[in-house]
């Protein structure tokens, strides 16, 4: 059985399909990047599947039960957890409580949480400012602090949008090493990004949105030689 | 400094701060200072309960004085209309308002920032109109008498200052508690707390439901201080001096608000000579502090940095 199942999900905006008849099947234990030029659609579709925004069309099974339609609190207790493309942090609570709010609202203890959070503190390498309020950290720590709140408790899926937009090199590496260490764990992730060098690296299987729809969805070097794909986003003519 | 550390500071301040006060009744005889002091606590338990829900929540109801209002009303018709002592009516005002507060705060879930401050503070008109309307069973503008409580002000300053004391010690463990994580991250970004995993409808609507208990407390006590109960203890002015209090003292901190209530009010009665010039002062300093000094007094005191929201 699928981990989750995205069929016909639409979504329109007034005359615009933001989302058109989307479908595919992600597997447990799977890497998958979402990509496509701005405006087709990827961020709209995370909003559907970590329950920001409900579909028009379509169903979303998350293990074969039907998701579509709950509030992101009962997604993120169910598993699935989203890392938004501008950060959304408690600007005005440090970095551990940051990461202690996931951990408590998602069933942990109070010590659990604490030892969880200190982890994922060394891991994202933030022991540094872990004291700081969020909204005194660099963008770059920001997002890592977003980043790691999604993994406070192991989630079934990891919808993460554009983690790696403007950040530092030595932070995206930060990242990197952690979702291929999680991956080989059997932790899935969506991977919505532009960083086509790191989707490459990191995704095995690709899907490419364009205008609401998925234009190619197999493994990453088939996609980024599919014409329409190279065409639509990449830039240049298809042979 | 982390959040816990700067909370439990606060409180061993306010521990401290509240044993000074309790010696205070040595050194203050005259029943007039008394009196004041004891009205300054009834204002620092409103500001204390609307900063749980402002400052430490982020929603920005403009009811605090109306829900007081209530809690006054609730003890004195029960306890005129059936006899029953205010060992009874005054929890019965605390469950009244809470109840209240709670179908308000579902009301409100979706509303923030300016349209859920007015439509508070349209809740906040009609409560007082229907008091001040009410005349058969309130008797309106001419106030309803409530029976009283101590002989001497002494009394009132302790139970008004075991209150408050109360208050602070419940609120301090809230805040240390899961629910003060969740009602802070709600405050910082509700969209960031449903993401977590918190039921941002169930701990908005707690919130709701205790600071508005609290004032209703705050409010059945001050019923059988004043002995007296008018629509003028809901108006928008007392919301207004509660909101400068807060401001003033430190939105957000533990201490601010009541360190605020009891600065505003002592000046309000130093400054009663000059009448309405008063308030402009007073709404002044709110410009003052929520344009420069973001942490109030408190937060000035204490040295704390408030980033921008």
């Amino acid at each position: 059985m699928s981990l989750l199942s995205v069929r016909s999900v639409a979504k329109r905006f007034g005359g615009l399909k933001a989302v058109d008849a989307v479908s595919f099947e992600l597997e447990p234990g799977e890497l998958v990047g979402l990509i496509g030029p701005n405006g087709s659609g990827k961020t709209t579709l995370l909003n559907i599947l970590s329950g920001h925004l409900d579909p028009d069309a379509g169903e979303i099974l998350l293990d074969g039960a039907p998701c579509h339609g709950l509030k992101p609190e009962a997604l993120a207790k169910r598993g699935v957890m989203r890392m938004f493309q501008l950060t959304r942090l408690f600007r005005r609570m440090n970095v551990v409580d940051n990461l202690l709010v996931a951990g408590r609202a998602l069933g942990l203890d109070a010590a659990a949480a604490a030892e969880r959070a200190l982890a994922l503190i060394e891991e994202l390498r933030l022991t540094a400012v872990q004291r700081l309020d969020a909204g005194q950290l660099s963008g770059g720590q920001q997002k890592l602090l977003e980043f790691g709140a999604c993994f406070m408790v192991p989630p079934r899926i990891a919808l993460l949008d554009e983690p790696f937009a403007a950040v530092h090199p030595t932070m995206k590496e930060i990242m990197s090493q952690f979702i291929r260490a999680r991956h080989a764990t059997g932790q899935s992730f969506l991977l919505v990004s532009h960083d086509m060098p790191v989707v490459v690296e990191l995704c095995p299987r690709t899907v490419c949105m364009n205008a609401g729809q998925v234009i190619a969805d197999a493994d990453t070097r088939t996609v980024l030689t599919t014409p329409q794909v190279i065409e639509a986003y990449l830039g240049g003519e298809a042979a | 400094m982390g959040g816990d550390r700067r909370t439990a500071l606060e409180f061993r301040a306010a521990l401290v701060a509240l044993a000074i006060a309790a010696l205070v009744p040595a050194f203050v005889e005259n029943a007039y200072w008394l009196g004041v002091l004891v009205v300054s606590m009834y204002f620092a338990i409103l500001a204390g309960a609307w900063n749980l829900l402002a400052g430490y929540t982020g929603q920005f109801s403009l009811a605090p004085a109306a829900f007081a209002m209530m809690g006054a009303y609730a003890t004195g018709l029960l306890g005129n209309n059936t006899g029953l002592p205010p060992l009874v009516t005054i929890p019965f005002a605390i469950l009244a308002t809470g109840a209240i507060g709670l179908a308000l705060g579902r009301v409100v879930l979706r509303l923030s920032g300016p349209y859920l401050a007015l439509t508070t503070l349209s809740f906040a008109e009609i409560m007082r109109l229907v008091a001040s309307n009410s005349i058969n069973v309130t008797r309106g503008d001419l106030g309803l008498p409530v029976t009283g409580l101590f002989q001497n002000r002494i009394g009132w300053y302790y139970l008004f200052l075991g209150t408050l004391a109360l208050l602070l010690v419940l609120l301090y463990f809230l805040l240390r508690s899961r629910a003060g994580l969740f009602l802070q991250a709600i405050r910082d970004d509700e969209v960031a707390a449903a993401r977590s995993g918190v039921d941002v409808v169930f701990w908005k609507t707690v919130a709701f439901a205790l600071s508005s208990a609290a004032c209703g407390l705050s409010g059945a006590l001050y019923a059988h201080f004043a002995e007296l109960v008018t629509p003028d203890l809901g108006t928008v002015g007392q919301t207004g001096l509660v909101v400068s209090m807060t401001v003033i003292g430190g939105m957000g901190t533990l201490v601010g608000p009541v360190v605020g209530a009891f600065l505003v009010y002592l000046v309000s009665e130093w400054l009663r000579d000059v009448g309405g010039y008063q308030l402009i002062v007073f709404s002044l300093l709110v410009i003052a502090f929520a344009r420069f000094f973001r942490s109030g007094l408190w937060g000035i005191v204490t040295g704390l940095r408030r980033q921008p929201a």
